[in-house]
């Protein structure tokens, strides 16, 4: 009882406001406001005919249209030769399937697996680019790298830069990464789009080939090539200036990161 | 600060207290780790599903995987699977079930997979 006074006390106070939203109708509402009410638990406060009353819903009716139907033809009345025939004949217009399957035909995989090119590449809102990162793993663990850009697998494209921390232009998984709040803005810098993933893919180095003489096999090492070199120059040279820029940001990515006492990750801001 | 070796410690300490168990029965499967600074349950949740290592010394040198180097050091990697109880413990689970002489021993809880 007291509910749907409340709702009624509400709703005639509010009518007068509603009117008046009605009539500017022609300007558009930035947002749409809900006169729902949520409780703790997802509950709605007010019910559906609350809301009716709310809403102005009885203003917003529109005159229901009945479609007319229109009578479908079924059969068509075509003469027939013959004298016996009775003349004519109610020949349907739609006819009936001459084979009818015994079994359902195969149903379609829902194809939910997709190839790994395919698949959504999220990337955490922390992460944006000019954004400096810890690495966490691999070989450059602790250090501080610029994050350029997201590649076409989904791997994070970074560099040191080279000349500030001995970082090269790398591929890493956003998982083993730690974004801190430190952020360069890099709008001004190009990326070339060679530098994809393809690019980066680790080259199968043939390592215990045989030989007739083992003595003369050689360990085929990694060597960098001139074009890597190059492609390294010319990238750091549009970062460096801007970091440059920044007050003691060249410091920062020089300096590794590591844990302290009483230094725990879970209490930290990065 | 030279001759200082650089600090280089990207995981939280730990500690191996023991299996998850019940007063008489001990199940292996699940370490029960005691974290360093971390006091509550809601403070678990940073480290959910980050990896975690129990280093350890072997007598023989080993050649690892990926180098030429032998080393007596060994690892039974893991993850953090778990809150365990009110006040920060955790539950993990390791490739290989930790030894019982791990008991009080450092577990490392590494950073990643990182979600910050």
């Amino acid at each position: 009882m007291c509910g749907i006074l409340f709702g009624t006390c509400l709703s005639s106070s509010l009518h007068g406001l509603l009117l008046n939203i009605m009539e500017d109708e022609t300007t558009k509402r930035k947002k749409p406001r809900s006169r729902q009410r949520w409780l703790t638990g997802g509950i709605p406060m007010f019910s559906r005919s609350v809301m009716y009353r709310r809403t102005a819903k009885y203003l917003k009716k529109k005159p229901i249209v009945k479609k007319e139907k229109k009578a479908v033809e079924r059969f068509v009345v075509k003469e027939v030769g013959g004298e016996k025939n009775g003349g004519t004949r109610k020949v349907p217009l739609q006819k009936q399937p001459r084979y009818y399957p015994t079994q359902e035909g195969r149903r379609k995989l829902k194809g939910h697996r997709k190839p790994f090119s395919e698949h959504k590449r999220r990337l955490r809102p922390s992460i944006t680019p000019g954004t400096v990162l810890i690495l966490l793993a691999g070989v450059n663990r602790g250090r501080r790298v610029i994050f350029l850009k997201q590649l076409g697998t989904g791997l994070l494209l970074v560099t040191g830069p080279m000349k500030v921390n001995g970082i090269p232009m790398r591929r890493v998984n956003q998982r083993y990464v730690i974004a801190t709040s430190t952020k360069l803005d890099i709008s001004s810098v190009k990326i070339p789009g060679k530098l994809d993933d393809a690019y980066f893919k680790r080259k199968k180095l043939r390592t215990g080939k045989r030989s007739k003489n083992i003595f003369d096999d050689k360990k085929e090492t990694y060597e960098v090539s001139d074009e890597r070199r190059a492609d390294q120059k010319s990238l750091d040279a549009q970062i460096i200036p801007l970091v440059k820029k920044e007050h003691l940001l060249a410091k920062y990515l020089q300096n590794p990161f590591s844990l302290r006492t009483r230094q725990y990750p879970h209490k930290m801001i990065f | 600060m030279a001759g200082l070796a650089p600090n280089k410690r990207l995981w939280v300490k730990a500690v191996f207290t023991g299996y998850r168990r019940s007063l008489h029965t001990q199940h292996e499967d699940i370490a029960l780790m005691k974290l360093e600074g971390v006091e509550s349950r809601q403070e678990t949740r940073f480290y959910m599903g980050k990896r975690c290592a129990y280093v350890y010394k072997g007598r023989k040198m080993i050649k690892r995987r990926n180098s030429d180097k032998k080393t007596r050091l060994r690892v039974i990697w893991g993850k953090v699977v778990k809150a365990h109880g009110k006040s920060g413990a955790v539950r993990a689970r390791f490739k290989r079930n930790l030894p019982p002489r791990a008991m009080g021993r450092r577990i490392r809880v590494m950073l990643y997979p990182s979600n910050i």
